[in-house]
């Protein structure tokens, strides 16, 4: 008997210590968005008075990519302008030669490897610098992106094409890259999805043409 | 806090009834016990800074055998794990970037205590006792940012006094209950923050359980 309920003790004890050390609460980490940012910090942002960005959301998946817009991509693509405007810059038409253009893309599938350079850069993946009226050129990254290994659906990637300065290999720089994961699931507000955009410049407060 | 006062309280009460009820001699000092309680911890400190939630995650397994004159000598293994939600939080790097996600902080212990104890009136009803614990941490601080997991782990050195109870449930019987606090000091400390430092990590723990008592 004695035996037995040492054994029982142990045995009790031995269940308590293997229990799981992550909070059951954790799992549920991954339904919200993340708004990551990365600026090239050699650049000097106020050198730039206008932008244009693209009017349609590039969607990239392996079966049916291509440009999609609807109610909330418009409110999406609004917000992204609205907040350079109030940083200073005018924005114009991307066939008039602006200073800095802005891509948006969208993952529609899970299990999508991105490396560097950009992999999406390429049609129908991305919005090729002919859109923007400079055919022939092409895009580098000045700073070490993040690797991420896979994006999941409804992730949201805004690029910032520097059009101002090309190199003499005619290439563009991306000045500022933005990942909101998880963006465009469903299981978001239109009001979520407008602050996550604003968040992703308000962590980036060197984006701005005035001084102010 | 208030619930340790409360059970204290209670526990004080009871000792004054099972005295006044039972006077008989016909009880027996156990030669060893064991020990199982559910143990709930409340961070203290810098340790309450990192989280400053109490949690319930918690249990000890621990054994006693007395020696001579009311002395004790025994261990205490455990698992406890204390948690919280930040909320959505900025964090800057160097390189210009930044990532704004769910800052959720926990940490998960190990203890591994020997105990030497002194019990007042072991052989009745209600048996309050004085102990410390000398021994060990196994601890894991983490930081989740989202579910990107960023994590220390540390070993320490603790000293954990205690006062509690074992509460008969009969003058022969062998199981009982077990009610205790105890203060743990640690050299345990967290060096997933940037801007602050953190040494010596405290925390109050409140056991009740159940108590296996062996003739």
């Amino acid at each position: 008997m004695k035996t037995r309920l040492i054994l029982l003790f142990t045995v009790l004890s031995l269940g308590i210590l293997s229990c799981s050390k992550y909070p059951a609460d954790t799992g549920r980490l991954t339904e919200d968005f993340v708004v990551y940012t990365k600026y090239n910090t050699a650049n000097n942002f106020q050198q730039y008075t206008t932008f244009a960005i693209v009017d349609s959301i590039d969607y990239i998946s392996p079966k049916d990519s291509g440009r999609y817009l609807n109610p909330q991509i418009s409110g999406l693509l609004e917000r992204i302008s609205s907040n350079m405007v109030a940083r200073g810059y005018t924005k114009v038409s991307h066939d008039q030669q602006p200073d800095l253009g802005i891509t948006v893309s969208a993952v529609k599938t899970t299990t999508t490897t991105v490396y560097y350079p950009g992999w999406y850069w390429d049609d129908p993946g991305y919005y090729n610098p002919y859109y923007w009226g400079y055919p022939g050129y092409g895009y580098y990254y000045p700073f070490y992106p993040t690797y991420i290994s896979s994006y999941s659906a409804g992730s949201l990637i805004i690029d910032l094409i520097d059009f101002k300065n090309p190199t003499p290999d005619n290439k563009y720089a991306v000045e500022w890259s933005v990942f909101i994961r998880a963006l465009l699931t469903g299981n978001h507000t239109d009001s979520q999805i407008q602050t996550a955009i604003d968040q992703a410049f308000t962590q980036t407060p060197a984006i701005k043409k005035t001084s102010k | 806090m208030k619930k340790a006062i409360l059970i204290f309280s209670l526990l004080a009460l009871l000792t004054g009834f099972a005295e006044g009820q039972d006077k008989s001699d016909f009880s027996f000092k156990p030669a060893s016990y064991y020990t199982f309680s559910w143990n709930t911890t409340f961070t203290m400190g810098d340790f309450n800074k990192w989280v400053g939630n109490a949690s319930p995650a918690g249990a000890v397994f621990g054994g006693r055998y007395f020696l001579a004159n009311n002395m004790a000598l025994g261990f205490d293994l455990g698992w406890q794990r204390v948690s919280q939600s930040y909320g959505y939080q900025t964090f800057y790097g160097t390189d210009g970037s930044a990532i704004t996600a769910t800052n959720y902080r926990f940490t998960w212990m190990v203890p591994f205590q020997a105990v030497v104890a002194y019990h007042f009136g072991p052989a009745k009803l209600v048996s309050p006792y004085v102990s410390l614990g000398i021994g060990g941490d196994y601890m894991e601080h983490h930081l989740l940012v989202q579910e990107y997991d960023a994590y220390k782990v540390r070993w320490d050195f603790s000293l954990t006094p205690e006062v509690g109870a074992l509460v008969k449930f009969g003058n022969f019987a062998h199981w009982g209950a077990i009610v205790a606090l105890n203060y743990k000091w640690t050299t345990n400390k967290i060096e997933l923050y940037n801007d602050r430092k953190t040494d010596h990590l405290q925390m109050l723990n409140l056991k009740v359980g159940l108590c296996y008592l062996i003739r």
